[in-house]
């Protein structure tokens, strides 16, 4: 609340956090009813998964685990639709499943979403496993035996059946997996009880909170890819050529950095002048 | 446009407002989603956990593949349950004991080879790179992550702050040049992670929005512009009747 008698700096420091809110809601509104499309450059962590895929061979065994629920939507939703467009339109043999119990249902919608799209069938061209109890112990269980983790798919068909399953017998079979993780389990669990277990060559995905955490497995190569956010996706999108609602988003996480920029250095002017004048 | 389409779209956008009037101040509206958001989630765990390990995995093997040895995952399971007959209690520590034994024995010499060891080797590796056969060479390239000039920089800040929480030596002369080289690299770490947190929230709420905008449409019947009238005005009574109502004393 403002008195009488403080000083500019003082009134700014104590300004009704509802004005904040507004300008941030505005700088995020006004860019997404009146797009830019400022230029979105390619990272290299982002490449590395697209590279991977664009090099596997049609019919090549790609694994999608989607490790979030709708609370990460708006980041790792585009991610995956990104990912899964990019497989099918390579051909790739999809086998995606979920750790995470609350997000079973939006994976399902998902991954069916993609793939009529694309015109992929069920059973042939891709499978949904589904969610199975355990966390890390589901990932070492199919390092195993993928039948015994998984012994019918989300749909309830027995997965000894599936035609797109001939010939994986486990993770050793995966040419390629991505985690698209929200915590835990997650990208590391995959790398930890997975990949550095069952040797198969793995990326990963997360919201832009992990990010931070994720960049020295990438760096030491024990990931070989890593999309990170919202920003990550509109660059997958950007590669493989749909823009989607990422590339849409990006106009607007820009104009907000630059605001919070500008908050946060207008907020430290006034500190330290205020403690100036405070002497 | 399919029915459930529509009523989706109205429900997710009057639960949004719902949870968006919070930026004004607390209110029995926000409350309300938020109470709603838990119980759905809860109730969607349960079912979904009850369907799939329940029925599916335990249920239906046992009775229409005979397969008897699930049993013994189901007792052991069962065990936990003891905790809550206050005689029978001493049970459950047998089902605490094979999970915890069992968790650890898998985690621990995985997290140290992929978590320990692997970074210990990446920090060294691209030093020991310097020298080769063709003699020291050096790459001053801070854009390259593989470059040496960078090997140099993540060895100091991996050894300065490991030193900064080595407290079993004072931090003093070369001591204290170090530790405080260690919080630089701390605050350029949390730095780091405070931009990427924001960028994360921000991404929320353009997901949120994004999908408002979506439901401003006229195929959907407009639920945001409606949806956003009656939330203003109900924030507007609620202001009124707070007003109104003398302030409780006790």
């Amino acid at each position: 609340m403002w008195m009488a008698g403080m000083t500019f700096s003082e009134k700014m420091l104590k300004i009704d956090r509802r004005i904040i809110f507004l300008m941030i809601g505005l700088c995020t509104l006004l860019p997404l009813l009146y797009p830019v499309g400022l230029p979105i450059k390619t990272s290299s962590e982002v490449r590395g998964v697209y590279d991977h895929i664009e090099s596997l061979p049609e019919g090549s065994v790609f694994l999608l685990s989607i490790d979030f629920d709708p609370a990460s939507k708006p980041e790792l939703y585009p991610q995956a639709i990104a990912l899964l467009r990019h497989a099918f339109k390579k051909n790739l043999h999809v086998i995606t499943m979920t750790l995470w119990v609350s997000g079973t249902g939006m994976a399902d919608q998902l991954v069916t979403q993609v793939a009529k799209e694309m015109g992929k069938e069920n059973g042939t061209d891709y499978t949904f496993l589904g969610w199975s109890p355990g966390g890390q112990a589901v990932i070492i269980n199919m390092g195993q035996d993928l039948y015994s983790a998984y012994p019918s798919d989300y749909r309830g068909k027995p997965t000894k059946e599936l035609p797109i399953l001939e010939g994986v017998r486990s993770l050793k079979d995966v040419g390629y997996m991505v985690s698209l993780g929200a915590g835990r389990p997650g990208v590391e669990e995959w790398y930890v009880f997975g990949k550095d277990k069952y040797k198969f060559e793995m990326g990963g995905g997360c919201t832009g909170v992990m990010a931070p955490g994720l960049y020295p497995l990438l760096r030491s190569g024990q990931i070989n890819g890593l999309i990170g956010g919202l920003r990550g996706a509109a660059e997958y999108e950007n590669l493989i050529g749909q823009k989607g609602k990422a590339v849409a988003g990006m106009d607007a996480q820009s104009a907000t950095h630059l605001a919070i920029i500008a908050l946060v250095i207008m907020c430290n002017l006034f500190y330290f002048s205020l403690r100036q004048q405070k002497g | 446009m399919p029915l459930e389409m529509i009523v989706g779209a109205w429900v997710a956008t009057g639960l949004t407002l719902l949870i968006f009037s919070f930026l004004y101040k607390d209110n029995p509206l926000f409350k309300l989603a938020e109470h709603l958001y838990v119980g759905v989630s809860v109730g969607y765990v349960i079912v979904k956990t009850y369907d799939t390990v329940i029925v599916h995995l335990v249920v239906k093997p046992i009775v229409e593949n005979g397969e008897i040895a699930l049993l013994i995952p189901v007792a052991i399971g069962m065990l936990m349950l003891t905790r809550y007959v206050p005689k029978a209690a001493w049970m459950s520590r047998y089902a605490f004991a094979f999970i915890v034994g069992m968790g650890a024995g898998l985690a621990i010499p995985r997290t140290v080879s992929s978590f320990i060891l692997k970074q210990v080797e990446d920090t060294i590796r691209p030093l020991l790179s310097m020298t080769g056969s063709d003699g020291v060479t050096f790459s001053m390239n801070l854009l390259n992550p593989a470059s040496h000039l960078n090997a140099i920089i993540i060895f100091i800040g991996v050894s300065s702050v490991l030193f900064y929480f080595f407290f079993s030596i004072e931090h003093s002369g070369v001591g204290k040049a170090v530790a405080r080289t260690g919080i630089l690299f701390l605050m350029i770490s949390f730095g780091a992670g405070f931009g990427y947190t924001v960028m994360a929230r921000m991404s929320l709420l353009i997901g949120r929005l994004t999908d408002l905008i979506e439901f401003s449409d006229t195929s959907y019947g407009r639920p945001t512009v409606w949806l956003s009238l009656l939330t203003v005005g109900a924030l507007f009574l609620l202001a009124r009747r707070g007003r109104e109502q003398p302030p409780d004393i006790h």
